[in-house]
């Protein structure tokens, strides 16, 4: 039995080359629609990564009340003072609040694939505001000095859009600032951000006094919550609360989920047109081995072994297929540098992501447009009647 | 026996490898059909923008704001024929996860610029101009939450806040504003800028942006330089630029949608190509000798070549008509269900003009091949292969 099957695979995969242009036109459909899909996941998974990366679970974020996103936000200084003293918030070593007022204002900046304007995020941090967050490194220049007209880009900011350079002048409004240095962030969002000190930026901007969210080192796992059992019993706060991880996940599952919702539909949309090009392969795959494949049962071989050939030979098919897609997005895509608008208005840089899972997800639909396609013409090869198949 | 009986007989003499065919072609089409009709969708700011419309923002980012003053200042620059404004207000209803786009406006000028686009009645705009609290309300956001007129909503905002420390205004419905323009938004509320004003707790007397209507188009570049350099050097300096260049590069911001629509739909398209030309040039080698019979009955190889290129192309026409209102129905479907994210997604003549471009290009490209050989083959030679 066994030796049967081995026998009638091997057939069927020699004899490809007489269908070579059929079988390739399968091969390249089904890699196209692997490629269509896993650019879509890859990017809404480069996405998901770098706001997922932003987020700290023992850093809370305070914003006024339904605000949802920073630039929304509106906190003054009352409120600042007050909170700074609440409790389950870390303090140094000298007993000062680790806590950081910040302002969070967009700027334009011109993007360099489009050479259009585009919204980027201008922060004004206190003290505290670059240690709050995790793997902040300068890779470039130094930090900004207080009280100075000097800011510092993340350094998906320089890499996407134009003018950022470490030295050169940039203006907003009326203020010149200099770039002085460039810094990295654990590819966070904050890689995306320019940030300069916050008395300058309110000063500058118009602002003095206003607020407009507020970062705070968290003593443990259970700050979090006494931390808003304080706020929810103050009538002066009522603000809302939460842990900078989850106001990030909230502000990416928007995004990527729409990219998701958008890339399956399509995938498999196209993955039905990849399938009626595989039924046809297959169809005709069986077709010209008619003789063959009689020939074979005349002499004994069972019905069986003809439909275990045909369905190999298409799962072949349509594996080579999506091992191809996914090499070449993987060559092309994995790691391609984009931007969109992100939930607070201004433009988020994310690099593309193909992970393993992703992959094994693309060669999965793969396989089943190959093991449908090769179905329906496998059961007919198993049941063709000997006499009519050997009259060709 | 016409020629057209051939080609059908011919085409469906394997009924179910044309169907396969015809379905890959119909996928083909409808996935061109639903996103070309997004990516129209998402450009529909350049579509309904005018020619005469210019747009005024701050200089640093058109979310920061400008001074009121602005207002009957540029008003008096010569060739401005019209001028409002307006300020976003972050607007929700009862939740925030239910956002809405709400303007306070100027009521007056705003509502006779935005004439061409919106059906404002004599009676809304009187009733609008009258009342501080008033609300109009387009058809699709009023239809979303069953608003009436006369209804009094609460609008909250996510930005502002009154003087009494609420976030909510309520405002009464004295309009349900339809288009004028197929493309144009009906998913926003307008509210009187001076009752808005006059209650926030921050940022009295200044605005969000400007839109003007020029004497002529052709003065734009002149106004708007002659805008920019009167505010040139104050705290607060403006940018000024077409209404359609100002909504493009808005649209920009979100990626670039242009390149991801024809990169998918390159690739369904490459994938039928492949498919149904194959299996054309398949089909016809197994009638070889049929040609051959059809020549020695007269049939001139331009007639033969005719009749395997009017097969590939009626395949095409099928599968991508039939792909084509797929397209249809779906974007009616998906139209309510994503009115929020691409408001006036439609299929429009332009897309349907160029699938049937699409179509007879495929039809041609498939049947090419296939039908040369046809076309040369010769008697002798297609009959001993048979």
């Amino acid at each position: 039995m066994l030796k049967q099957v081995l026998a009638v695979t091997r057939i069927n995969l020699m004899s490809i080359p007489q269908r070579f242009w059929l079988s390739l036109s399968t091969v390249v459909a089904v890699a196209l629609v692997v490629m269509v899909l896993l650019s879509f996941l890859a990017m809404s998974a480069g996405f998901r990564r770098t706001l997922a990366s932003s987020g700290a679970d023992d850093v809370a974020i305070v914003l006024r009340a339904g605000a949802r996103a920073e630039l929304n936000s509106v906190i003054a200084r009352d409120q600042v003072r007050l909170l700074e003293d609440a409790p389950g918030i870390a303090r140094d070593a000298q007993g000062k609040p680790l806590t950081s007022a910040e302002l969070y204002l967009v700027v334009d900046g011109i993007k360099r694939s489009t050479g259009t304007k585009a919204n980027l995020p201008l922060r004004g941090i206190g003290e505290s505001g670059a240690a709050l967050r995790r793997g902040i490194r300068l890779v470039e220049g130094r930090m900004f000095a207080p009280g100075s007209n000097e800011v510092v880009v993340g350094k998906s900011l320089v890499r996407e859009f134009q003018g950022f350079e470490l030295g050169r002048s940039v203006r907003f409004a009326t203020g010149q600032w200099t770039v002085v240095g460039v810094f990295e962030a654990d590819g966070s969002v904050f890689e995306s951000e320019i940030w300069a000190d916050l008395p300058v930026v309110q000063s500058l901007f118009n602002r003095n006094n206003t607020f407009q969210t507020l970062r705070a080192r968290l003593t443990g796992p259970d700050a979090l919550a006494t931390l808003k059992a304080f706020n929810d019993g103050d009538p002066r706060l009522k603000l809302d609360v939460k842990s900078e991880q989850d106001y990030f996940a909230e502000q990416s599952s928007q995004t990527s989920d729409l990219i998701q919702t958008l890339g399956w539909p399509l995938a498999i949309a196209m993955a039905f047109g990849a399938l009626a090009g595989a039924l046809n392969t297959m169809y005709s795959s069986v077709a010209s081995r008619s003789v063959e494949i009689a020939t074979l049962r005349a002499i004994g071989f069972g019905g069986f072994a003809a439909f275990v050939g045909t369905l190999v030979e298409s799962l072949l098919l349509a594996g080579i297929g999506g091992v191809v897609g996914a090499l070449i997005t993987w060559l092309v895509f994995d790691g391609f540098s984009a931007s969109t608008l992100g939930a607070s208005f201004t433009q988020v840089v994310f690099s593309f992501r193909l992970t393993p899972a992703l992959i094994g997800q693309g060669v999965v639909l793969a396989l089943v447009v190959g093991l449908i396609g090769g179905l329906l013409p496998a059961i007919r090869a198993a049941r063709m009647p000997i006499v009519q198949g050997l009259q060709g | 026996m016409n020629d057209f009986l051939l080609i059908r007989k011919n085409l469906f003499r394997k009924k179910l490898r044309a169907i396969l065919m015809i379905v890959s072609i119909l996928i083909a089409f409808a996935i061109f059909g639903v996103l070309a009709s997004f990516e129209r969708a998402f450009n529909a700011g350049e579509d309904v923008s005018e020619a005469d419309r210019l747009v005024v923002v701050n200089k640093i980012n058109f979310t920061q704001p400008l001074p009121i003053a602005y207002f009957n200042r540029i008003a008096g620059i010569e060739g401005v024929r019209q001028v409002t404004f307006a300020n976003w207000f972050g607007g929700y209803y009862q939740d925030p996860k239910n956002f809405m786009v709400v303007l306070a406006i100027e009521p007056e000028s705003y509502l006779r610029l935005t004439a061409t686009d919106f059906t404002f009645t004599p009676e809304m705009t009187q009733a609008f101009i009258r009342n501080r609290t008033a609300a109009l309300v387009g058809e699709q956001l009023a239809e979303k939450w069953g608003w009436k007129v006369g209804d009094r909503i609460p609008v909250s905002s996510s930005i502002f806040s009154q003087k009494s420390g609420s976030h909510t205004w309520d405002v009464t419905i004295v309009g349900i504003y339809g288009k004028n323009k197929p493309q144009a938004d009906t998913n926003a509320m307008f509210i009187q800028f001076p009752y808005f004003d006059e209650t926030r707790s921050f940022g009295k007397d200044t605005i969000g942006w400007l839109i003007i209507k020029t004497a002529s188009a052709g003065l734009n570049d002149q106004i708007s330089k002659a805008i920019d350099a009167m505010f040139a050097n104050s705290s607060y300096e403006t940018a000024t630029d077409t209404e359609k260049a100002f909504n493009k590069a808005f649209v920009a911001q979100l990626g670039n949608i242009a390149l991801i629509v024809t990169l998918v739909v390159g690739a369904a398209f490459v994938t039928i190509l492949m498919i149904v030309g194959n299996t054309m040039v398949m089909a016809v080698r197994e009638r070889t000798r049929e040609i051959a019979v059809l020549k020695t009955l007269g049939f001139s190889g331009a007639r033969v070549l005719r009749l395997v290129l009017g097969e590939t192309l009626l395949l095409a026409l099928i599968g991508g008509t039939l792909g084509m209102g797929l397209a249809t129905v779906a974007t009616l479907f998906m139209r309510r269900s994503l009115a929020m994210f691409v408001p006036g997604l439609t299929m429009s003549a332009g897309i349907v003009l160029a699938a049937f471009g699409f179509m007879i290009l495929l039809g041609i490209a498939t049947g090419l091949v296939p039908a040369l050989n046809a076309f040369r083959l010769r008697i002798a030679e297609g009959m001993g292969r048979g």
